[in-house]
């Protein structure tokens, strides 16, 4: 049962991780192949302040989502240059620069020995530490993110959004600032992905480079794009569905060293079947041009 | 002093590696119009055939080291042929082939993973054998097989576009597809022999890296990535941009050793893509019309 109720949690951390790259990706169609880093900014910001300082992970979880968001702003500034495959590889590019670092800069993040005993959150001095617990916080943070992430799209600022995605020159023609758009939608995008990051590191309490590689970030667009690119709903389909499947893999018995390798011919095959045959995924109403 | 001329040699050889990635991206970009990110996949599967020819059926090595080129060719071919086609009959954005690309990369950079598992292979049989001293640096008999055969192989591909006909018809496409296609290119041809091209060519690069280093399933990451790094420093289309873009990205990762870490490698390859693809997109030698389309 806490195995299911683990896999529940990991699902839900994906979930906010999947809602708010759609924002980036299928809302306002900007290739954003990095967004692995944000999260790992937010965790590494957290775990920090509360293993060096004491600092409560509320505040840690609210400091990482804020330098998460400065990074986004950061990413933005070459999506507002550059277009398509040029974008997706610069971003890539920041989620490799960004994995460096927490991978070398030993001083400040321990480097590949990673930072064990990160605390978890408590509430009025109850420390939520079971799974069951865990769970509804993290839920808590999926309907959070879920309603902002809905209440941006659905409003006229969301419509631009879509415009910027349909027709960039003609929402520039309308008089609409395209840049100030993608800016505010990397910065909430970066601010939810720092949540997410945050809630890994104090419900794993263990950190290291390892869980932000630049294939996290490919596997989060897989979600995004398997459960429909500017579809919400789709976006809990997907990631739930992307988590869920390959466990079942462990339940035939296989040994982690197939199991893992395994998982990702499944994830690459899918990637190649949705792009031949549905790159709208199961959800999504906009396909890539 | 010794230290920079040896830094210098091994900057020089990852160098020439990266530029032959690079070289057969590249062209294969001349006429796809897209990333081929799988190319780093072919690269490693090239490495991991002569491993299984050579190593493990014994074959004579020059048999094993053909008939992997040959493979990674029909391999770069197979992709085009399943993958690509039907993504360019629906005339999809560029997007969608870049991540169509990841799902085969992914895809069969795990299934080498599963059938030869994750750990370091050598193919190296003989024991080490002393270097020669050349202006200060140590140079080995397989390090000036690498840069030879990687310059032979540059020069070929330079006379095969600018000199033949097949040559013609590449640069014809990559041109004006559709101009092209009304004095009677095939361009689907084409592509198919731009990927043949491009694709031997990684294979032929992977053969080399697994001469002087260890192989292992995920290379092919680290490969592709300084290959499109590479191109696009140098001008994506260009061949001498290739060669130039991979001793640029080979020589300031391994120059940059000197003073940092060796972590940073990827880092200092990423920071000077994203310092290039804001100031100079078109790369040091690459044809002004390619800024458009950034």
């Amino acid at each position: 049962m806490e195995y299911l109720i683990h896999i529940l949690i990991i699902s839900g951390i994906y979930i906010i991780l999947t809602l708010s790259l759609n924002l980036i990706v299928g809302y306002t169609g900007l290739a954003a192949l990095g967004h692995i880093a944000f999260a790992c900014v937010g965790a590494y910001t957290s775990s920090l302040l509360a293993l060096n300082f004491g600092i409560s992970p509320w505040i840690g979880l609210i400091s990482g989502a804020i330098l998460a968001s400065i990074l986004g702003a950061v990413v933005a500034y070459p999506s507002l240059r550059l277009r398509g495959d040029y974008l997706a590889l610069a971003t890539f590019g920041l989620g490799v620069i960004v994995y460096s670092i927490a991978k070398n800069w030993v001083g400040l993040t321990r480097g590949p020995m990673g930072l064990p005993g990160i605390p978890s959150f408590s509430i009025f001095g109850y420390q939520i530490s079971n799974v069951w617990s865990y769970l509804i916080l993290v839920l808590v943070f999926v309907v959070i993110t879920f309603i902002a992430i809905r209440n941006i799209t659905s409003s006229p600022f969301g419509r631009i959004l879509k415009g910027i995605r349909e027709d960039e020159i003609a929402s520039q023609a309308m008089g609409k600032n395209v840049n100030h758009h993608k800016i505010i939608v990397f910065v909430v995008g970066a601010f939810f992905a720092g949540i997410a990051g945050s809630l890994y590191a104090h419900y794993i309490s263990f950190i290291d480079p390892s869980s932000f590689t630049i294939m996290e970030s490919i596997t989060v667009l897989l979600m995004v794009v398997f459960g429909g690119m500017g579809s919400l709903k789709g976006s809990f389909v997907g990631a739930s569905a992307l988590i869920i499947l390959p466990e079942l893999l462990r339940f035939l018995g296989m040994p982690n060293s197939v199991a893992a390798p395994l998982r990702q011919i499944i994830y690459g095959l899918l990637l190649v079947i949705l792009m031949i045959w549905r790159p709208q995924g199961l959800m999504g109403k906009y396909k890539f041009k | 002093m010794q230290m920079i001329q040896q830094l210098m040699l091994n900057g020089i050889i990852a160098g020439i590696i990266y530029g032959l990635v690079a070289l057969g991206f590249t062209i294969i970009y001349r006429t796809a119009k897209f990333f081929h990110f799988a190319h780093g996949v072919v690269y490693a599967a090239g490495a991991y055939l002569t491993y299984t020819l050579f190593i493990f059926l014994e074959l004579n090595p020059l048999i094993s080291f053909f008939l992997s080129i040959v493979f990674a060719a029909l391999l770069g071919v197979a992709i085009d042929r399943f993958v690509y086609f039907p993504l360019r009959k629906r005339k999809t954005s560029n997007l969608v082939f870049l991540l169509a690309s990841f799902g085969v990369f992914i895809f069969l950079q795990n299934l080498l993973q599963l059938i030869f598992g994750a750990q370091i292979m050598t193919l190296r049989t003989g024991s080490v054998k002393e270097g020669h001293h050349f202006l200060g640096a140590v140079i080995t008999d397989t390090q000036i097989l690498i840069i030879i055969s990687s310059l032979v192989l540059f020069f070929l591909c330079w006379l095969f576009i600018q000199k033949t006909k097949f040559g013609k018809a590449i640069r014809a496409v990559s041109d004006d597809p559709i101009g092209a296609r009304v004095v009677g290119i095939n361009s689907e041809k084409v592509i198919m022999i731009a990927f043949a091209i491009g694709s031997a060519l990684a294979g032929a690069a992977g053969i080399l890296i697994s001469l002087e280093t260890n192989i292992e399933p995920t290379m092919g990451m680290n490969a592709i990535l300084k290959g499109i790094i590479a191109s696009i420093i140098g001008g994506i289309g260009s061949i001498p941009g290739a060669l130039f873009g991979g001793l640029f990205i080979g020589l300031a990762e391994n120059l940059g050793i000197w003073k940092i870490q060796a972590g940073w490698k990827d880092a200092i390859a990423f920071v000077i893509l994203i310092l290039f693809l804001l100031l100079r997109p078109s790369g040091i030698m690459g044809v002004k019309t390619e800024k458009e389309k950034i």
